[in-house]
């Protein structure tokens, strides 16, 4: 697989050069390389086990690379851990908080740390409405907040940092279909800001609907990469089946 | 600044956790509790060496009284209580008591001071069997237990706190998801941890030590500075120890459950399993030997003595020619006879006890080597120590009453074995007992090695926490 | 069904490596505990039983003196090590071994063990009695606390009711199943304990065998109680984390927090006088006596003797006036110190009885008084050699005084008795009090214990019934 120029041309904010990982014998990420530029949302599509997360865990630097590299802003995140993480990021695929804490509570620690400590409450409940929770949730303790409210936090904890980047595991799967599209809604108006996505996913539809590319992964390799414009849902259907196929 | 950060969370964390408040509550309680128990406890000896010295200054005046009158040309009470004679005024009568002030931090750290005795009647019968008697009237079974006081909740209590505190620092954030979200912020994960932990040492130590200065204020502890600082070292490298025991065991990314498994096992072999099989096997290898056969040898030695008294007067002024100047010629004189025979006992008592002593301390040397296996054993040392309430300030006290004694027969039986009448011109010189106290400075060498042995053992358990947390991923 | 249920948490349990290496430690410390428990207390009764002989011997072979300087040299008691000292040595470190028994004056035991120890092993003592105490019940802990709650974590708890059985019946197998395990390890200890106890008993006492046989009873509703206590919280507690950290809580309660509150406790609702003060009410009282007992006068018992004997002179009497008078005061001293002594000991006993009464906040404390008690090495059987020490001292004075007032006549002090004398006094003989003794001075702790082993039963078969499925 050759490099992929991001289109826009810019240096890209997210790149995997023949970034690799074993675990064991087994290959869990087979020399991937991958570009994303600012105000790009780049969807990894694929069954489980294909090397999704392990490549969002690449990034993170939650793992050790075997082979390769992986870059934020041009930075490798093996020796500029700091600096990396500064920019990036993260929603999981379930976001899990400190029960007993409120939700704005979650938000002033999570965004402390991310080094936005100086945010005021006033503002960071501001985040959390624009982030979609009802304005009284977000003093309410998170012990009672649905999967859907937890998610909205943990975009908030991505907005409040101004993160240039954005790593997304499975960001929807659980939500209904109302969340669910709030939640997209909410990371197309961080992409106008110019954020570079990273989503993986299995939903197709959510591809299609939130990505501007999209690489459908298997067995640890990216098999092809798509343009969201250039095609229907039932092209990006028919696609990513036949490459399910042996 | 992320540990200000992680501070701050776990405070609010700590506070939204109504167990856990309830806990720290009662651990306050029960430090305040364990604080009265040694105040009291303080005040009660306190009270009992006032007694004392009370009865060291009726006993003079009273003599002082009587020889004035004698001078006077009254006649004494009772010639067997007459005080210008050596016997009298040297013996019972004139009895002086030692007395041992309680140690400076004595309502911190019980130790010793409720068996071992603390006060000493000296008079020329003093000798070794003076020292085996028993301390202050306790019931047995009491002393058996052991006191609540502060150096028990830190030696027991304080490490279920600490354990019950860090367990899961890093595997509760494991396990309810937090992890993945927070280090995927520019933070490390022995960052966090250490920030998570300092922060509840910083909740623990700092009650263990505000309790420890507020009963070091009420008790007027401060007047040796040298043995609180010792005491709170102490008390900081301990807590610290099970701090990063705890850090450990965390950065062996095992499952919460495990954890706690784990660390009780811990405390329950380094508190209470190591000290047991120590003592045992101490016991075993270095057994101390009997005071029983003691018992046997002094009776042996008394009555030889009995039955040679004149044997032993000849020999004594053999042995101690400077005294034979003023023997009356007459050596059926009660006065002369009767010390030599005391003296015969007295040497053949030291011998024994010496012997004794030897063995015992032989022994301790050899036992003592074995408590650098406990971290519990270490610290009871030296928080005991720094209290004044530990075997060596004991010890220190008998050997100073035992120089005492010895001073004392030295002014009174040259003027048994001349037969001399003593005055009120002889009262300003008797021999009075002043307690040359140990400094700090000596403690802190008692102290140096144990506190050292500790600080390694939390060093060594720290690089490998640090080392292990080192390797903690997001994605574990 | 049942059985079933039994053989698979017994199975399951030995197959367990924590378990093994639990019991395996346990066990090795119980092992070991007897072990050295038993030497050192035969040692110790073959030492005691050795200065008793040589201090007789002293006696008897003090030479011709006059009676009344027998009574001073007097002679020493040793307090015997009892046969079952080796389970649990109670407060033996803490009591004196040895009482001088001479004329005027009844001394306190010296020599405490403790005394010679250090610090150190005030903190760490293992004796049989403590593993057994603390140990096992914290094995008990760590079996049962996950019976229900770790069962119904993992799901397995649904499937097992559906299965058809009882909850009690589940409870009553997984209980079964764990002493089961238990008795792997605690039977072999009995039988070790027993064997030294029939082969070489360390020291004497009354019916040995069957104060073993209570003391296992005892150990047996103990390990009851807690067994019956860890299933009623694991049916009960929401997750095995809660139950675990509850049952902890427990122990540390039980064996660390209850014990030291019961000192400070005993001490504050009934104290005991300073050294100081005991010994300076003696001395006052001795000189001046109090209350109704005062001191005798020795003019007025001359008068009596010269009136009895309807002589002028003390001269002409047919006895020693001194030897009366010596006894006269021996007799007052006696008073005084019976009044003193009882008192001080009466409030050990008291002391106790706080000690026996906080059991019902902590079982720990009503096993340990009966584990002492059937040991033989609780205050209570102190004082009762005490006593009995202090007999035989009012006895050999007596009789010294008696022959002295008998054979010789007043102002005569060339008499000198011999060794006929001596030897006609009889050895101290201690016979140490009968299991009846022991048990009815320890009601109290019996019912406690007998009402903690219903309560617990009782409380864990409610809890069981009403366990949720989850």
């Amino acid at each position: 697989m050759q490099t992929t120029e991001s289109r826009a041309g810019h240096t890209p904010l997210l790149e995997a050069r023949g970034l690799s990982k074993d675990y064991g014998d087994t290959r869990a990420l087979d020399s991937l390389d991958l570009a994303i530029a600012p105000g790009e949302v780049y969807c990894l599509l694929g069954p489980n086990g294909a090397g999704k997360t392990t490549t969002i865990n690449l990034f993170l630097g939650f793992v050790v690379p075997s082979g390769g590299q992986a870059l934020v802003s041009g930075l490798d995140v093996s020796t500029h851990d700091r600096e990396t993480k500064q920019q990036l990021a993260y929603i999981p695929e379930q976001v899990m908080l400190y029960r007993n804490l409120s939700g704005l509570e979650n938000l002033e620690y999570f965004a402390a740390l991310g080094g936005r400590g100086s945010l005021g409450r006033e503002r960071l409940a501001d985040i959390l409405v624009k982030a979609g929770l009802e304005r009284d949730a977000v003093g309410r303790r998170v012990s009672d907040y649905s999967k859907g409210m937890r998610q909205k936090v943990g975009i908030a904890i991505a907005m409040a940092k101004e993160a240039a980047v954005l790593l997304l595991d499975e960001p929807t799967s659980g939500l209904d279909p109302k969340a669910s599209n709030e939640f997209s809604a909410l990371v197309e108006r961080l992409r106008e800001r110019g954020v570079a996505v990273l989503m993986a996913t299995h939903d197709l539809f959510r591809a299609k609907d939130t990505g501007t590319r999209v690489g459908i992964m298997r067995y640890g390799r990216l098999v092809t990469e798509l343009s969201t414009d250039e095609i229907g849902h039932a092209d990006l259907e028919r696609i990513y089946l036949e490459h399910m196929h042996d | 600044m992320a540990a200000r950060t992680v501070l701050r969370n776990e405070w609010r964390l700590l506070m939204a956790d109504r167990a856990l408040r309830i806990v720290l509550g009662l651990f306050a309680v029960l430090l305040l509790y364990a604080l009265a128990n040694g105040v009291v406890w303080l005040r009660f000896q306190e009270r009992i060496v006032e007694t004392v010295q009370t009865g060291n200054a009726e006993r003079a005046s009273a003599i002082e009284q009587e020889l004035a009158a004698i001078a006077n040309g009254a006649e004494p009470a009772s010639r067997f209580s007459d005080p210008r004679d050596p016997y009298v005024l040297g013996g019972g009568r004139g009895t002086h008591t030692a007395v041992l002030t309680p140690g400076p931090l004595t309502a911190l750290a019980v130790g010793q001071s409720d068996l071992l005795p603390y006060y000493y009647d000296v008079n020329i019968y003093t000798n070794e069997s003076s020292f085996q008697q028993n301390g202050e009237v306790e019931n047995p079974l009491n002393l058996m237990v052991g006191r609540f006081d502060l150096a028990f909740v830190v030696i027991y209590l304080l490490p279920l706190l600490v354990l019950a505190l860090g367990y899961n620092v890093l595997s509760e954030e494991r396990e309810q998801g937090t992890l993945a979200l927070t280090l995927s912020q520019p933070v490390s994960a022995r960052g966090v941890v250490v920030a998570k932990l300092a922060f509840r040492a910083l909740l623990v130590v700092g009650m263990v030590l505000a309790a420890s200065l507020l009963g070091t204020l009420v008790t007027g502890g401060f007047g040796s500075p040298g043995r609180v600082l010792l005491w709170c070292a102490a008390v900081v490298i301990y807590a610290l120890f099970w701090f990063v025991l705890a850090a450990w065991v965390n950065s062996l990314r095992r499952s919460s459950a495990w954890n706690a498994t784990v660390l009780v096992g811990a405390w329950l072999v380094l508190v209470v399993v190591l000290p047991a099989t120590i003592n045992i096997a101490s016991g075993l290898l270095h057994p101390l030997p009997s005071r029983v056969q003691m018992v046997t040898a002094q009776r042996e030695a008394s009555n030889d003595a009995v039955n040679r008294r004149s044997e032993l007067l000849a020999r004594y002024l053999e042995d101690h020619p400077e005294m034979a100047e003023g023997v009356v010629a007459d050596v059926t004189f009660s006065g002369a006879l009767a010390w030599a025979a005391t003296d015969a006992v007295n040497r053949r008592l030291e011998e024994v006890t010496g012997e004794h002593d030897a063995r015992r301390a032989e022994q301790i040397a050899l036992v003592r080597r074995y408590r650098f296996l406990s971290p519990a054993l270490l610290a009871q040392e030296v928080l005991v120590d720094a209290a004044g309430t530990g075997d060596a300030r004991y010890a220190g006290f008998q050997s100073q009453v035992r120089a005492f004694a010895e001073r004392w027969r030295g002014f009174f039986v040259p003027a048994i074995l001349a037969g001399e009448q003593m005055d009120a011109s002889v009262l300003p010189d008797l021999p009075r007992f002043s307690l040359a106290d140990e400094g700090s400075g000596d403690v802190a060498r008692r102290a140096a090695v144990p506190l050292a042995v500790l600080g390694g053992l939390l060093v060594l358990v720290g690089a490998a926490a640090g080392a292990g947390l080192g390797r903690v991923r997001g994605a574990d | 069904m049942i059985r079933h249920i039994i053989r698979k948490e017994f199975t399951d349990i030995v197959r367990d490596g924590r378990f093994r290496w639990c019991s395996i430690l346990v066990g090795a410390l119980l092992l070991v505990a007897l072990g050295h428990g038993w030497v050192q207390a035969r040692n110790a009764q073959q030492e005691h039983a050795a200065a008793q002989a040589t201090a007789r011997d002293h006696w008897e072979t003090q030479g011709e003196k006059n009676p009344h300087s027998a009574a001073h040299y007097g002679i020493y008691a040793f307090k015997p090590r009892l046969a079952l000292s080796f389970v649990d040595e109670g407060v033996d470190p803490y009591t004196g071994t040895s009482v001088w028994l001479e004329a005027h004056r009844q001394n306190d035991f010296l020599l405490r063990p403790a005394q010679d120890a250090t610090a150190a092993q005030r903190i760490g003592v293992l004796t049989a009695a403590q593993v057994l105490q603390h140990l096992v019940p914290l094995l008990i802990i760590l079996l049962t606390f996950g019976a229900f709650a770790g069962e119904r974590e993992r799901g397995t708890l649904r499937q097992l009711l559906a299965s058809g059985i009882g909850r009690r019946e589940l409870a009553a197998g997984k209980a079964l199943g764990v002493s089961g395990a238990l008795a792997l390890m605690l039977v072999p200890a009995a039988l070790v304990g027993a064997a030294a106890l029939v082969v070489g008993s360390p020291g004497p006492a009354a019916s040995p065998l069957a104060r073993g046989v209570v003391l296992a009873g005892v150990y047996l509703a103990y390990f009851t109680v807690f067994l019956a206590l860890s299933l009623a919280v694991s049916a009960w507690a929401r997750s095995a984390r809660t139950a675990l950290v509850i049952l902890l809580g427990v122990w540390v309660v039980n064996g660390l927090v209850a014990p030291r509150v019961a000192v400070d406790l005993s001490k504050w609702l009934h104290p005991t006088p300073s050294a100081i003060e005991f010994a300076r009410t003696i001395e006052r009282e001795m000189a001046s006596g109090a209350g109704d007992i005062s001191p005798p006068d020795r003019d007025a018992s001359t008068e009596r003797l010269l009136a009895e004997y309807g002589v002028e002179q003390v001269e002409d009497l047919p006895i020693n006036a001194v030897g009366v008078y010596l006894q006269e005061s021996e007799e007052f001293g006696n008073r005084i110190f019976d009044r003193n002594y009882s008192a001080l000991w009466d409030t050990f006993e008291r002391q106790g009885v706080v000690h026996e009464t906080l059991a019902v906040a902590a079982p720990l404390l009503a096993v340990r008084t009966l584990s002492m008690g059937l040991a033989g090495t609780d205050v209570e059987q102190h004082r009762h050699f005490a006593t009995a020490a202090e007999t035989y001292r009012r006895d050999l004075m007596r009789r010294m005084n008696g022959d002295m007032a008998e054979n010789s006549r007043t102002g005569d002090f060339s008499y000198a008795a011999d060794a006929e004398l001596w030897e006609s006094v009889p050895p101290l003989q201690y016979a140490a009090p009968t299991l009846g003794w022991v048990l009815g001075n320890r009601i109290l702790s019996l019912l406690v214990l007998g009402t903690w082993l219903v309560g617990t039963v009782l409380v864990a078969a409610a809890r069981v019934r009403r366990a949720e499925v989850g």
